[in-house]
């Protein structure tokens, strides 16, 4: 009877434990005042205040705030038609069912209308279209990472999502009575942030869902539909305060605790990366892989190569140049692919010496359908399967095959730039694709205006290039792998360009992109090269085809980067490197090659020429960078704080199972007794004895004696008095025996005897048993029942496996009303004779 | 010697009218309400009785303690075994070690319900019908063999059993207390037996088998009971009033609410188990905490606890409960099946949140 009143209720900040029988009625009776009353109302209200807290956290998974309206929307129409079905006294399992169709509905009205009948009754076009949304989102999932663009696939999943968390809250907070259990759901909406979030869920994320299931507890609690949740005490000043002693408590802890345990801020994965299982590095859009590859603490996808350049060697994989959309990608152009990367033309003109190189290239264990190939690749030799390359871009890709344990040979001829040949290219760029010359339409104000103030006094194609890398090369910016991450804008695309330029800190795709972007702005034709900076001697040298011995260099993935290639008519791509501290700035590009009347700023120059104090950025030597060092430099006093936090919190929580034991143990046997003869009511009984007797209980579980339910206490006590447990009976540890006989006849008297009060207290003879059973085990037993006792442990196992309970109870519930819906469907068809 | 014992009825006021007058369960022995005994004398009285029926029937302490238990719980006692275990000796000694009226009934196939209860015959001089009582009209009433009679004369049984009155000629006829009944019979398998009804065997408060004694106990009888019968020297050693009272003291005995609780589970598991015809009757509910109260009682105790239920639920209960034929075929007894029972219920120990009573309770 009263086993039933704890269902699944334990971890309830605002319940307050047994509820004795008489109390209960009272519980019952006001139950059946007629109409729900506000009830319905304030469950929906909690329920979706606790929903859209929780989905507070999701900002920065995705980006903005566009998601948020159709997701409340669903939530409120769904959580309405809940409370108004409740209102109107429907069937618990009408009432679910009906919100599904509610979330059906709404979804339909909101992501298919033209698919749906009405614009909100879902046909088949509906499920196709959210087929379609489905798989939008999957791939968004898998290829993009956080936090991602508010497309509708994603956001359609999200609504549903939390749709259905609406339904599954309020099926357990109404007619499961397991309001407790909601907060299950809550927790699932939170993992996602706090997984992929490195700042993880958030504080307004935090707060919305501790709110709203405290409200979705309180609310329960409350208008407990029937004696089940009722506690028993009245509905009272004394109830309200212990519940909100209870949860500021709670809550307060759950704020304080994780500043004390070091790594919990900084989530369970490493920054930035995504949860996917098809590997860190699936090489689709090396410009979303770049940055996580850039933050792997072990390379991966080792290259290694020798070439007889004299310059230091970039690896080009891919190019990007279309700067529309959310997401920048490759553009493959795969009807302008020609198959065979033994010859390879350029398409355009060059005047002046060819810089001819050959290098050999393993790729060991990196895998790309992109290869990685020095500017200008002429030929591409040893090749295993059907590689095709870009004309416009020259970028090698295969679709068959991937460069995973490919050797190859690249011929390549790039035209020799100086500082002279690109000063004196002006010639409006022609005989390249206007793919290169587009701005895109949605480009930010920033963008522009930073372009604009930047090359403001240079007026050659290549003084504005070199005012932009200039500027981006600044003491203003800094090189942060952490940053984009922290500010949420890691990534790329034009939304993450404007943030980079206000933050002014990030890595190669920022500085890329953003001189890329900006100098499309100013009418240079440009392009983003993907794949890696110079990498690092191994020591070891290779002969290349008649060319002789050369060193042996390797990179890996820590060496992936992004730079801008611009077109300078007459001279091709050149790439340019803005990006401070990586790879190796060209001699035409550098400082001194500029000429003097094209850096008339004086103060921009100190700044160049001056590192930046406050930069807390390594500037590391060319090549051999490491991007751990970003987060090299730690305040040593935190971390000795957290340390001892944690080493504090380790033994708390060794301690923990034996303090609350004694803690439990105290509270059983120091109770004052009832002294104030008025006080006590007729039938009042003692409880003292009955909280010994169950502190008596779990001594002898704690030593490996626990009593079974269906055990009389005089029964338990014998079979506790013949064990060895307790010692010799006629022994040194008779006093035990007694004890326990008359804790036994004490217990007795006072449970099942007439009712009275007399009772002496019990705390010392159980100090007398407790000592026998200590004397008396082995020393194994005896370090159990001091800190692992088992008593303890057993209650919280079980109080552990209540969520699971209740889901299996909920399952059978479920399956019960189905058969029952069955039967009567099957009543109402016509017989068949 | 019964033919005398049961002339020590006549004395009793018997005549018609007055029964019906009597209070009907108001313990009117000799007209006065009887005494409550404390525990010390209480306790004397049922050892000397304990002591006596042990001096006879030697090795079968459990089941002189049950027979006491169900003289002091107003039942009726059912003893039921093969021939020859000392189930009438049993019968006879609690009948002897109490001063009060006994008679015996030989429950034979041509016994008719007329002899039990008591006829209507015409007197010549006062030339009217005189009610001439029966053999039940007795504090003690021993039925020998109750089974080899028909269901008929059984069936006079029923009605002076559970509401100890005899209705003769539309007359209502109150019985004497104390009033128990002791039956004797031999298993239903043997030959020449009528089974029991079910409705009589609920009457029925407890049934013992007496089982074979063990070897130094036969052996001990073999030697004592060579000469004469033991039965000779059994002397009363209470009188029917302190019977009474204890009878008195035992209904005095506190029920709790656990344990009323606790019963009524024993009860409803019976009617649950799918092993089971026929679960525990109410009835047998009300006679299982009766006879859990004089189980108390002679603990000296003035409560029931778990234990009490447990220790008699077997005897009260085994002979009521049907078992389905699958669990008769199996192998199952009602006793096996009503262990299970009691080892898989939950006493209620502690109840949940007992260690924060104090919240509710201060």
């Amino acid at each position: 009877m009263t086993a039933t009143s704890h269902r699944g209720s334990p971890g309830a900040p605002s319940q307050s434990g047994g509820t004795p029988g008489h109390k209960q009625a009272t519980g019952s009776v006001r139950s059946r005042t007629p109409g729900p009353g506000p009830y319905p109302w304030a469950m929906a209200g909690s329920i979706t205040v606790a929903v859209l807290g929780s989905a507070l956290s999701l900002n920065g998974v995705l980006r903005g705030w566009a998601w948020f309206m159709p997701l409340i929307t669903t939530v409120v129409v769904v959580a309405l038609t809940l409370a108004v079905l409740r209102a109107l006294r429907a069937q618990p399992l009408i009432a679910t069912l009906g919100s599904f169709a509610a979330l059906a509905g709404v979804l339909s009205f909101i992501f298919c209308r033209q698919d749906s009948l009405a614009g909100f009754i879902p046909t088949t076009g509906t499920f196709t279209a959210v087929g379609r949304l489905i798989k939008r989102a999957a791939e968004t999932v898998v290829s993009e990472s956080a936090p991602v663009a508010p497309n509708a696939g994603i956001v359609f999943v999200v609504c549903a999502c939390l749709g259905l968390l609406v339904i599954l809250i309020d099926a357990l907070a109404v007619p499961l009575s397991m309001p407790a259990a909601s907060g299950i759901g809550l927790l699932a909406v939170m993992v996602v942030p706090a997984t992929i979030k490195p700042q993880s869920v958030g504080v307004a994320g935090f707060i919305g869902a501790a709110v709203g299931y405290l409200l979705i507890l309180g609310c329960s609690h409350w208008f407990a539909p029937d004696a089940r949740l009722q506690s028993g005490a009245a509905r009272g000043v004394g109830q309200f305060r212990r519940s909100v002693v209870t949860g500021g408590l709670a809550l307060a802890l759950t704020m304080v605790v994780p500043l004390a345990i070091p790594g919990f801020e900084t989530g369970t994965f490493p920054q930035g990366s995504r949860l996917s299982p098809w590997g860190t590095s699936n090489g689709l859009n090396p410009m979303i892989t770049l940055g996580n590859s850039l933050r792997s603490p072990v390379g991966s996808g080792r290259i290694t190569y020798a070439t007889s350049s004299s310059s230091p060697l970039y690896l080009r994989s891919v190019t990007i140049d279309h700067f529309d959309g959310e997401t920048w990608a490759p553009d493959d152009r795969a009807a302008e692919r020609r198959v065979g990367a033994d010859r390879i033309e350029t398409g355009y003109a060059v005047q002046g010496e060819v810089v001819n190189a050959v290098t050999s290239v393993n790729a060991g264990l990196f895998t790309s359908p992109y290869l990685p190939a020095p500017f200008a690749p002429a030929s591409v030799n040893g090749l295993n399967g059907r590689w095709t390359w870009d004309p416009a871009t020259l970028s090698i890709m295969s679709t068959e095959t991937t460069t995973r344990a490919q050797r190859y040979v690249v011929f390549s001829a790039a035209p020799k730039v100086t500082a002279q040949s690109l000063a004196q290219a002006t010639a409006v760029p022609q005989g390249i694709p206007e793919d290169f010359l587009r701005i895109p339409g949605n480009l930010p104000d920033i963008v522009r205006q930073t372009a604009d103030s930047v090359t403001a006094s240079a007026n050659t194609n290549y003084g504005k290039a070199l005012a932009l890398q200039k500027y981006l090369r600044s003491g203003e910016f800094t090189y942060s792998l952490q940053a984009p991450v922290q500010n949420g804008y890691d990534g790329n695309g034009l939304s993450v360009l404007a943030d980079f330029l206000a933050v002014k800190s990030g890595y190669c795709v920022h500085f890329s992109s953003a001189m890329a972007v900006m100098a499309r702005a100013e009418g240079i034709p440009s392009r983003i090269a993907v794949g890696y900076a110079p990498g690092r001697l191994t020591g070891e040298s290779v002969a290349l085809v008649g060319q002789g011995s050369f060193p042996e260099y390797e990179v890996d993935a820590r060496d992936a980067h992004a730079w801008p290639e611009l077109y300078f008519e007459g001279l091709g791509w050149v790439p340019f490197e803005p990006t401070p501290s990586r790879g190796v700035v060209p001699e035409y590009a550098t400082e001194s090659s500029v000429p003097g009347n094209l850096s008339t700023n004086a103060d921009e120059k100190e700044v160049l020429t001056t590192p930046a104090p406050a930069t807390p950025a390594p500037v590391p030597l060319p090549g051999v960078d490491t991007p751990a060092g970003g987060s090299a430099s730690v305040n040593p006093l935190p971390a000795i704080g957290a340390a001892a936090g944690g080493v504090l919190l380790l033994v708390g929580f060794l301690w923990s199972p034996r303090l609350s034991r004694s803690v439990l143990r105290r509270r059983r046997l120091n109770r004052k007794p009832v002294d104030d003869a008025e006080t006590i009511l007729p039938g009042y009984k003692d409880p003292a004895p009955e909280l010994a007797w169950a502190e008596l209980q779990d001594l002898a579980t704690d030593y490996g004696l626990p009593s079974t339910p269906s055990e009389t206490p005089r029964h338990f006590s014998a079979r506790l008095r013949s064990s060895t447990a307790l010692g010799d009976a006629n022994g040194i540890d008779d006093a035990a025996h007694n004890a326990v006989a008359s804790l036994t006849s004490d217990f007795e008297r006072q449970r099942y005897g007439r009712p009275a009060v007399a009772s002496q207290a019990a705390a010392s003879r159980i100090a007398v048993v407790r000592e026998a059973l200590r004397n008396n085990a082995r020393w194994l037993v005896r370090f159990r029942a001091d800190w692992l006792p088992p008593s303890m442990m057993h209650r919280w196992v079980h109080a552990l496996g209540a969520p699971f309970r209740a889901l299996g109870a909920f399952m059978k519930s479920v399956g019960w009303a189905v058969a029952r819906v069955w039967r009567t469907v099957r009543g109402l068809l016509p017989q068949r004779r | 010697m019964e033919s005398k014992r049961q002339l020590s009825v006549e004395p009793t006021p018997l005549q018609g009218e007055a029964y019906s007058a009597a209070p009907r369960d108001g313990a009117a022995l000799n007209g006065h309400k009887p005494q409550l005994m404390d525990a010390e004398r209480f306790h004397d009285a049922s050892e000397r009785i304990l002591n006596s029926i042990n001096t006879v029937i030697d090795g079968k302490a459990d089941a002189a303690k049950l027979a006491l238990t169900v003289l002091l719980a107003q039942g009726h006692l059912l003893l039921e075994d093969v021939p020859g275990v000392g189930k009438t000796l049993l019968a006879k000694t609690l009948a002897r070690t109490v001063d009060c009226t006994v008679s015996r009934i030989q429950f034979t196939p041509d016994l008719l319900p007329s002899d039990v209860t008591g006829v209507s015959i015409y007197n010549q001089s006062s030339r009217q019908f005189e009610f001439r009582p029966g053999a039940v009209f007795a504090n003690i009433v021993i039925g020998d063999e109750i089974n080899r009679a028909s269901a008929k004369t059984q069936s006079a049984l029923l009605e002076c059993m559970e509401e100890h009155q005899v209705t003769v000629d539309g007359h209502s006829y109150q019985l004497g207390l104390p009033f128990m009944v002791v039956a004797t019979q031999n298993p239903i398998e043997m030959e020449g037996t009528y089974p029991l009804p079910e409705a009589q065997r609920d009457r029925f408060m407890a049934r013992i088998s007496m089982g074979y004694p063990d070897k130094e106990a036969e052996i001990e009888m073999l030697e004592t009971h060579q000469a004469s019968s033991p039965l000779v020297k059994v002397t009363p050693v209470v009188t029917a009033s302190d019977v009474a009272a204890m009878i008195a003291t035992v209904q005095q005995v506190y029920v709790s609410t656990a344990i009323k609780e606790y019963t009524v589970a024993i009860g409803r598991a019976t009617r649950d188990s799918a092993r089971l015809r026929l679960g525990a009757s109410p009835r047998s509910l009300l006679q299982l905490l009766r006879a859990a109260k004089a189980t108390a009682a002679l603990d000296g105790r003035d409560f029931v606890l778990p234990d009490d239920v447990v220790d008699v639920a077997e005897s009260v209960l085994a002979h009521r409960i049907i078992l389905d034929r699958k669990a008769a075929s199996s192998g199952d007894t009602p006793q096996s099946i009503l262990r299970g029972i009691l080892a898989s219920l939950p006493v209620a120990q502690e109840p949940p949140g007992a260690w924060r009573r104090d919240r509710h309770t201060a």
